[in-house]
């Protein structure tokens, strides 16, 4: 659980009493593998879970079977919080990579909330927050040049690594496929190399396998338009 | 399934792909190839008459296989 307190100490302000609470949850953790759908498009499910290792990503997909990635969890994040209250689900939540994850069900998280306003905050201000995002992400894929698009959700990924304390520096080992980063930028796989390979050549990053390297992180940020004001951290870290 | 490398190119810069993308047959190279141009279209066709993008495919034995390419015409009817 520690990841999700330091997630939520991150966006809010909890005390010791709320932590005790929280580390009291029941967790029921499971792995997955890569590109399992955890829950579908009109699931009702009972439980939320939380992201303990591994990159999630909510999906939508088109009536012709197009895959849109519309936003990455990363560890500390609760992706499915919103099913607390909107009971049947809108999109589908797929592992990008293997994944652990700690189920929690419902009525232990409404009756927490009922009873610790600040906990129930800080699970408001987390489901605000990840409206936030989606706003960036409509705006990234909807406005941004491909190779500015890019840049940005790079740097999104390593400021909320780093942010729950996953990574420490620039470098982050992201596992996923090509062909999801396309799907999260609405970029053909073709581009989506030929922007990291832009990226490379303009030294703004290194890539080894499936590591990421952000040599330097204020250019990368000032390609990727990237301003952190939307993840709303209260002690940004980067 | 093979690895196919498809470098790209527009006016002054030809980026070569150093990534490759995995294809199970040329339909797919094809298909894989044809979105990419479209893309690079989007991106890097600039307002020049004749001004041309491509995107060349390369095997893993480094043999070009297939080139896609649009190219702009501009012309003054009057």
């Amino acid at each position: 659980m520690d990841v999700l307190i330091r997630k939520l100490q991150s966006i809010s302000d909890l005390r010791g009493g709320d932590i005790d609470v929280l580390k009291g949850i029941q967790i029921q953790e499971k792995d997955f593998l890569a590109n399992y759908d955890l829950v579908r498009e009109g699931d009702r499910p009972v439980s939320s879970f939380v992201v303990l290792d591994g990159l999630l990503g909510s999906t939508k997909l088109t009536g012709d079977g197009k895959r849109q990635i519309t936003s990455f969890f990363v560890a500390g994040d609760i992706p499915d919080l919103h099913g607390l209250h909107l009971s049947v689900m809108d999109c589908n939540f797929t592992t990008l990579t293997a994944a652990r994850l700690g189920f929690m069900r419902h009525d232990a998280l409404r009756a927490i909330c009922e009873q610790h306003p600040r906990i129930a905050t800080a699970f408001w201000r987390s489901t605000l927050i990840d409206a936030a995002i989606y706003r960036e992400w409509v705006t990234n894929v909807g406005r941004r040049e491909a190779y500015t698009r890019m840049a940005h959700i790079l740097c999104e990924l390593i400021f909320r690594l780093r942010s729950v304390g996953r990574i420490q520096d620039h470098v982050a080992d992201l596992p996923i496929t090509q062909a999801a980063l396309g799907d999260a930028l609405g970029l053909s796989t073709v581009h989506v190399n030929r922007m990291l390979q832009e990226l490379r050549r303009r030294g703004l990053i290194a890539t080894t396998g499936s590591r990421v390297h952000a040599l330097d992180w204020s250019g990368l940020t000032h390609a990727g338009d990237f301003d952190t004001t939307y993840l709303h951290q209260r002690n940004p870290a980067v | 399934m093979a690895r196919f490398f498809f470098d790209s190119g527009d006016h002054d810069v030809v980026t070569e792909d150093e990534i490759g993308i995995e294809c199970a047959g040329l339909e797919e190279v094809r298909r894989a190839g044809f979105e990419g141009l479209i893309d690079l279209t989007r991106d890097a066709l600039s307002e020049v008459d004749g001004q041309q993008v491509f995107v060349e495919v390369r095997n893993e034995n480094g043999e070009r296989i297939l080139r896609l390419s649009i190219s702009l015409q501009i012309k003054l009817m009057r």
